[in-house]
């Protein structure tokens, strides 16, 4: 993250580095022992329990896990459930992640062009932000009901009466885009927000000796802009892909992983296993293997985003 | 000129009018909904403006079942608290790792990056299990600490990076005047990022706003709940389903936020932006 | 001795006041809370006692009112005993129970469903309700109820009152179909003939009527109404010794009816039970499956459905005789020593009483009372019609994987509608995850 290293420190004399080794340890220290005691710890203690035989029976007697010889990841390589949940995480993902910069992207070049009114659509445009995500659940729910919902409504008007019952959350092959649309709602706005001050710190004079060159638009935006943006970019992607790998609450809500299974993503399979057929090792199987995914993605994007940056 | 970019400027217009519409016309669609009669909500073909605005849900909430603003209240004390320590915190370890780089840097960097990424449902259990050992469960002091810990990996992360952004040269030259790191520090270096406290005591302020997880597991008191636990046990019930009261909830959940943000967005703004951009 | 006898006698008189007239077989201790526990009766009416009560229901609307009256008229009788609520949501509350017991705080007593007790026996959570209440106390409940809660033999949850799976249907749409709204249909076959004419309905507004509605949205007690759904069929999910039992043509023909319903267009698709209510009390579902309770659902989004609502058995298909599988909402007990206990039957006994939950049952969530003594008090008219169903109850025997076996009978269900799976190969899909999960 920090690439300021290779600029200060020669000058420092050698006596001070050790005060100076104390007093970063001192400002550093209570964020990481809140860190590891809240956090660290208690995942350690769950990829622990994902190797042993621990159900509900363990936490009333406290009886610590018995070591099965992997059993719960056999169970889960073996079932059919995993890999469908592997896909449905990684197809929400991708498709959020990507929609999200289309849009946040198209937005905010949208109001960067010197628009009549671009600080109040900015204002404005951030209110699903802060919506709350049960709350953002429940609108959409709203609107995606199927019998009284605005969308169903919507399409049965522009089919001129064809689709009279459309419930894009009922339809397992569209559950997963309802879902995801809730998401963008939210998500959107911020990912707007990041990339306008992107957009608005490209000097101004960079673009100008273009257009005098006489470069056309696009390549104005692929050569100049997009580069110059790099960073913000790579913030507000990874940004996106861990909010959308982790995201719970939104799922849990709206379709609880169905129908047909066609909404469980790895989140809504680790609840299931763990806290309703209260098998918890295998619950914390699952989150080891969901942990590895997301720590897997984010290092490939990083490497790609990394190798793209040496061209 | 201006013949040849009226088809771009045509777009422009529509996409922005479209995607406005996706952000802003469901906020618009709960408020009215909240000025419905159940039965005028459940019509097949709706009415984009109540027929009979009725205010019988805001009644309803207001004085039938006015424990919503208990969640509210609790929801304003955990939040805030939780912000203010955030903050705190984010300011000391975002200035460490920004300024002092040693070995252990990257070791911190990374637990904190790799802890911003671990699930809340994969420590639940642990966690549940951990505050009781420290008698922290059904307390609101447990629950701040618990979501402290969720929001500062991100936050020490961004502001780390804002210390990245203010000069050093300031600071170096107090050093040669004498002045002491901690000095430094508050009187210096701090008036220079804030912008970034604002920032990050918003964001995390607006984040645990949005808690539900933690609130569910670590408080079993009704009167300790925060505002999402507690709408979801209250109205979403599996005995009663009322969708103009649920939409009463939403805008009245929603608006202190708005009201945050719209006070506060300059600084947040400013604050996310250039910590986001400058990283 | 003397003493011992005197605390009996003491005993025995606050229990009958306790009991409010509620019969003679409330006020005898049986050996087996006598025996270690005669202190315990003692100072159960003396030492300063905190019940600590898991109530989801506390906090929904409409029965807040009912449990806080428990609560004060329970603390008037006891001056030394407080009931501590504990709350959560419907669908965390066991978590919740759960997880405070792996801390070391187990709560006293929960109310809960009846699907509910497999899996808080199954955690070694709740005793058996035979160490709280006395055997003459519970004679008094229907020995068919009881055997409903019994895993391993052994009662587990204490029914408040019961209702199986029932037919609600709106007598105005049948009217406007041209049917009698006094003959509902009888069987399945019945209610398709039925169902055509009241799908060609509409509401005033214009909204569709669908003509039958049964729960599939994956929620575990979708799966119980799936489960009596196949009982209706006369086939089985689980044999006696909870090993999966599916291979009959009951459970096929239940499956096969919830394909014919969707491909009709019948059945609302992929709806929870709450959308089902929301549905018939609006006028646009003209018969659904429900327990009886669902009632209160109804009729706090249209307070006049009392008016077209009526109930019938359920429905008989192919083989079978319409059984239904009982549905109840019980106190599971949980063991913090003799003085918890002994205040926690004093609690029961307390509020089921006819004089306590009389209103609650025939106005507020309509139900079947458990207990014969209370068989001849009113009941709420909607349900006379379903009345008999109560005779015709099969008991589905519990596994401990129960609420994860019912979740995929509703992934089963939206296979064969939603998806469009065909019937066998959803159901061999079923029993090859099942058989996994029963292991």
């Amino acid at each position: 993250m920090s690439t300021s290293t290779a600029v200060r420190q020669p000058r420092m004399k050698l006596k001070k580095t050790t005060g100076d080794q104390l007093f970063s340890l001192a400002l550093i220290a209570p964020t990481l022992l809140v860190t590891i005691v809240f956090i660290i710890v208690p995942v350690i203690d769950s990829v622990i329990k994902s190797f042993t035989e621990y159900k509900i029976k363990n936490i009333i007697s406290g009886a610590p896990g018995v070591w099965n010889n992997f059993e719960n990841y056999i169970k889960l390589f073996q079932g059919g459930k995993l890999w469908p949940a592997v896909a449905h995480t990684l197809l929400f993902v991708v498709g959020v992640v990507v929609a999200q910069f289309v849009l946040g992207m198209a937005l905010a070049v949208i109001l960067n062009t010197g628009l009549k009114g671009a600080r109040f659509i900015r204002s404005v445009m951030m209110m699903p932000w802060v919506v709350p995500t049960i709350i953002s659940a429940l609108v959409w729910m709203w609107i995606f009901q199927p019998q009284y919902g605005l969308l169903k409504y919507a399409v049965g008007v522009f089919t001129g009466g064809a689709v009279s019952d459309f419930a894009i959350l009922n339809d397992p092959g569209t559950a997963l885009l309802g879902v995801a649309i809730a998401a963008l709602w939210k998500q959107v706005p911020l990912t707007t927000l990041l990339l306008l001050s992107g957009l608005q710190n490209v000097p101004d004079d960079m673009l100008e000796a273009a257009t005098i060159d006489g470069a056309s638009r696009s390549k104005k935006f692929f050569a100049i802009v997009i580069p110059y943006m790099k960073s913000v970019i790579s913030i507000v992607v990874s940004m996106a892909i861990i909010e959308n790998f982790k995201q719970f609450p939104l799922i849990w809500t709206m379709t609880g992983g169905g129908p047909s299974e066609s909404t469980t993503t790895l989140a809504i399979l680790s609840y299931r296993e763990a806290f309703v057929s209260n098998n918890l090792g295998s619950g914390a199987a699952v989150t080891t293997l969901w942990m590895l995914l997301m720590i897997l993605v984010v290092a490939l994007y990083r490497k790609l985003f990394q190798a793209e940056d040496m061209n | 000129m201006k013949e040849k970019n009226l088809p771009l400027s045509v777009g422009k217009w529509v996409l922005l009018a479209v995607i406005l519409f996706f952000l802003l016309f469901p906020l618009y669609w709960v408020l009215v909904t909240s000025f419905k009669t159940n039965m005028e909500a459940y019509r097949a073909t709706p009415t984009f403006f109540p027929d009979a605005p009725t205010v019988e849900s805001y009644i309803k909430l207001f004085t039938e079942n006015n424990d919503f603003f208990v969640y509210y209240k609790n929801n304003f004390i955990v939040s805030g608290v939780t912000a203010l320590i955030t903050t705190c915190l984010a300011i000391l370890a975002g200035y460490g790792l920004s300024r002092f780089h040693f070995k252990w840097n990257g070791l911190v960097v990374a637990i904190l990056l790799s802890s911003q990424m671990f699930p809340v449902v994969s420590r639940m259990i642990s966690l549940y299990d951990l505050m009781n050992k420290m008698n922290l469960i059904n307390t609101l002091p447990g629950l701040i600490l618990a979501l402290t810990a969720a929001m500062l990996p991100f936050t020490v992360m961004l502001m780390s990076s804002f210390f990245d952004g203010v000069p050093t040269a300031v600071e170096e030259a107090a050093y040669v005047d004498g002045a002491s790191r901690l000095a430094v520090l508050w009187k210096i270096v701090v008036p220079l990022v804030k912008p970034g406290m604002l920032a990050v005591g918003i964001y995390s302020f607006l984040m645990t706003w949005d808690d539900y997880l933690h609130c569910i597991t670590l408080i079993q008191n009704d009167a300790l709940r925060t505002m999402s636990a507690g709408v979801a046990m209250r109205y979403l019930g599996e005995l009663s389903y009322d969708w103009s009261l649920i939409n009463t909830i939403s805008i009245i959940g929603t608006v202190p936020m708005l009201l945050l943000f719209f006070f506060f967005q300059k600084y947040m703004v400013k604050g996310l932006v250039a910590g986001a951009v400058k990283g | 001795m003397k003493r011992v006898l005197a605390l009996v006698l003491a005993l025995c008189l606050a229990l009958s006041l306790a009991a409010c007239g509620g019969g003679n077989s409330t006020s005898q201790p049986s050996g087996s809370t006598a025996g270690g526990s005669s202190s315990a009766a003692d100072a159960v009416l003396s030492e300063e006692i905190t019940i600590k009560f898991a109530n989801y229901a506390l906090l929904e609307d409409g029965y807040t009112e009912f449990w806080e009256g428990v609560k004060s008229g329970f603390e008037t009788q006891y001056p030394n005993i407080t009931i501590e609520w504990v709350t959560a949501p419907y669908g965390e509350i066991t978590n919740q129970v759960i997880n405070m017991a792996g801390g070391g705080d187990m709560v006293d007593i929960m109310f809960g469903e009846l699907d509910w007790i497999p899996t808080l026996e199954d955690a070694g959570l709740t005793v058996p309700v035979t160490s709280v209440l006395t055997e003459e106390y519970l004679a008094d409940f229907y020995p068919s109820v009881l055997d409903s809660c019994r895993v391993n033999g052994e009662i587990y949850g204490l029914p408040m009152y019961i209702s199986p799976f029932i037919l609600y249907y709106n007598k105005d749409l049948f009217e406007q179909a041209g049917l009698d709204p006094n003959t509902p249909p009888t069987t399945y076959d019945e209610m398709l003939t039925m169902a055509e004419s009241l799908s060609k309905l509409t509401t005033a507004d214009g909204n569709p009527v669908y003509p039958f509605g049964q729960t599939t949205a994956s929620v575990a007690v979708s799966g119980a109404a799936l489960t009596g759904m196949v009982y209706n069929f006369g086939g089985t999910v689980l044999d006696e010794n909870g090993q999966l039992a599916t291979g009959n043509q009951g459970f096929k023909d239940a499956f096969t009816m919830l394909h014919t319903l969707d491909q009709k267009g019948y059945n609302p698709q992929n709806s929870k039970l709450k959308d089902l209510r929301q549905l018939f009390a609006t006028g646009q579902l003209a018969m659904y499956y429900d327990q009886s309770w669902g009632f209160n659902g109804v009729s706090s989004i249209n307070p006049d459905a009392a008016s077209f609502t009526a109930s019938a058995p359920a429905l008989k298909g192919g083989s079978g005789n319409g059984a239904s599988i009982l549905q109840g909402q019980v106190l599971l007990y949980m063991d913090n020593g003799d003085l918890q206990r002994e205040a926690c039957r004093l609690l029961t006994e307390y509020m089921l009483t006819e004089d306590v939950l009389v209103d609650y049952i025939t106005n507020i969530t309509p139900a079947y009372p458990a207990k014969q003594s209370m068989a001849n008090m009113e009941l709420n008219p909607v349900l006379q019609g379903a009345a008999s169903s109560i005779d015709n109850l099969s008991s589905a025997p519990f596994v401990a994987a129960q609420a994860d076996l019912n979740l995929e009978l509703c992934t089963l269900a939206q296979a064969v509608t939603v998806s469009g799976t065909d019937v066998d190969t959803a159901i061999a899909s079923f029993e090859q995850t099942a058989s996994g999960m029963l292991g």
